[in-house]
């Protein structure tokens, strides 16, 4: 069959497609940096959802009930508002690295991109520890100054003149409760994103590689 | 350690893309199945990549691999992979053009015939384009040489029909 002889010729002679770069066969590999910023995104989303929920599950308990009898609603809404603005300030954030990081096509602008998420999330993380220790001091403020039984002791520890001690107990045992969240929080972005950040952070220390060989 | 396979891969990948994209070409019909195809042969063989031993060519291993992605898919997805309908390979060679054109014409005409060909049938050609025994053929595809030879004859024959109905 002549047609296929001369098939195979022109197979050989005239099969040519548009070179890819290491970069475009790296970026074959590494769909994963998107994707994997994505689920950033899609993770704030439902952490913000189980919070929201936890927050419902709590509403009606004993402390909540006695907490909404101070009345301290013009000193809380607006701090929950401006949290929640916040909040939607980094889902914002969030949303914008994964768009941002799917149009990208050259390796020093996806490792910016990288960078720049692992730097969202943590100052993500951040607010959300500054925003928690901001809201049990004010709580703490509040119970001190409004819950009978606390104001009691307050006052007897004053008139036996060992109030100092009393405050030192109190400061100790906040920092104490601080710390112990501050772990459970940490704890908790570490399985959440963590393990994101760390893979984001080898797929950054191999495109490092690409960029070294093609400079 | 596995940044440094890594990037030894994609130097390779880089190197014997043309392999890939003949694949690609063959088993797709637009630039957009092409790339997806390239794409999945590229996983693929990313992910077999630490069983190559170096035992064979990396280009040998890379036509195992890239052919039986191709295969998978073609079998797994026929809406992804766009198969052309008797339909659109329907062509007439013109008779009045110069002979370089005809020539030219005839070519894409086997071309199209080609990608009516099943999925095993279309491994056969593309390894017989590129010049391979049948022994490297009945290795490739999983079969014996005999079956090889004998597939690759059916094939001809069935081309010859479909050019000259």
């Amino acid at each position: 069959m002549d047609e296929l002889k001369r098939l195979k010729k022109d197979w050989q002679e005239n099969q040519k497609f548009p070179k890819l770069s290491q970069f475009e066969i790296y970026k074959f590999l590494h769909k994963k940096s998107s994707s994997l910023v994505k689920r950033i995104f899609l993770l704030s989303l439902i952490e913000f959802g189980f919070w929201t929920f936890i927050s419902f599950f709590i509403k009606d308990n004993e402390a909540q009930q006695r907490f909404d009898q101070y009345q301290m609603e013009h000193f809380t809404i607006p701090l929950s508002v401006f949290g929640y603005a916040i909040l939607l300030y980094f889902f914002f954030l969030f949303y914008n690295n994964y768009k941002s990081i799917s149009s990208i096509d050259s390796t020093k602008g996806l490792m910016q991109q990288i960078l720049k998420t692992r730097r969202t999330v943590k100052n993500y993380v951040i607010f959300n520890l500054v925003f928690l220790y901001i809201f049990i001091v004010i709580g703490l403020l509040i119970e001190l100054n409004n819950n009978p039984d606390v104001v009691m002791l307050t006052a007897e520890f004053n008139s036996s003149g060992d109030y100092l001690i009393f405050y030192g107990i109190i400061i100790i045992l906040t920092l104490i409760m601080m710390a112990l969240l501050t772990a459970l929080l940490l704890g908790f972005y570490f399985i959440v994103y963590g393990i994101l950040l760390k893979k984001l952070k080898n797929n950054y220390k191999e495109l490092q590689t690409i960029e070294a060989d093609t400079d | 350690m596995k940044s440094r396979n890594e990037k030894e891969f994609v130097r390779l990948i880089e190197e014997h893309q043309n392999l890939i994209h003949k694949i690609c070409h063959l088993y797709t019909k637009s630039n957009t199945d092409h790339k997806d195809l390239f794409q999945e042969i590229t996983i693929q063989l990313w992910k077999a990549y630490p069983k190559f031993r170096g035992d064979s060519k990396f280009s040998t291993w890379m036509y195992r691999v890239g052919i039986n992605t191709a295969i998978t898919l073609y079998r797994k997805s026929k809406r992804r992979i766009q198969i052309l309908s008797f339909e659109d390979v329907a062509y007439k060679v013109p008779q009045s053009e110069s002979y370089v054109d005809t020539e030219d014409q005839q070519i894409k005409a086997i071309y199209q015939a080609i990608k009516q060909l099943n999925d095993i049938e279309k491994a056969v050609v593309f390894l017989y384009l590129e010049d391979k025994s049948y022994k490297e053929i009945s290795n490739t595809i999983g079969i014996t040489e005999v079956n090889a030879r004998v597939r690759m004859n059916r094939i001809k024959k069935k081309l010859i029909n479909q050019l000259n109905p």
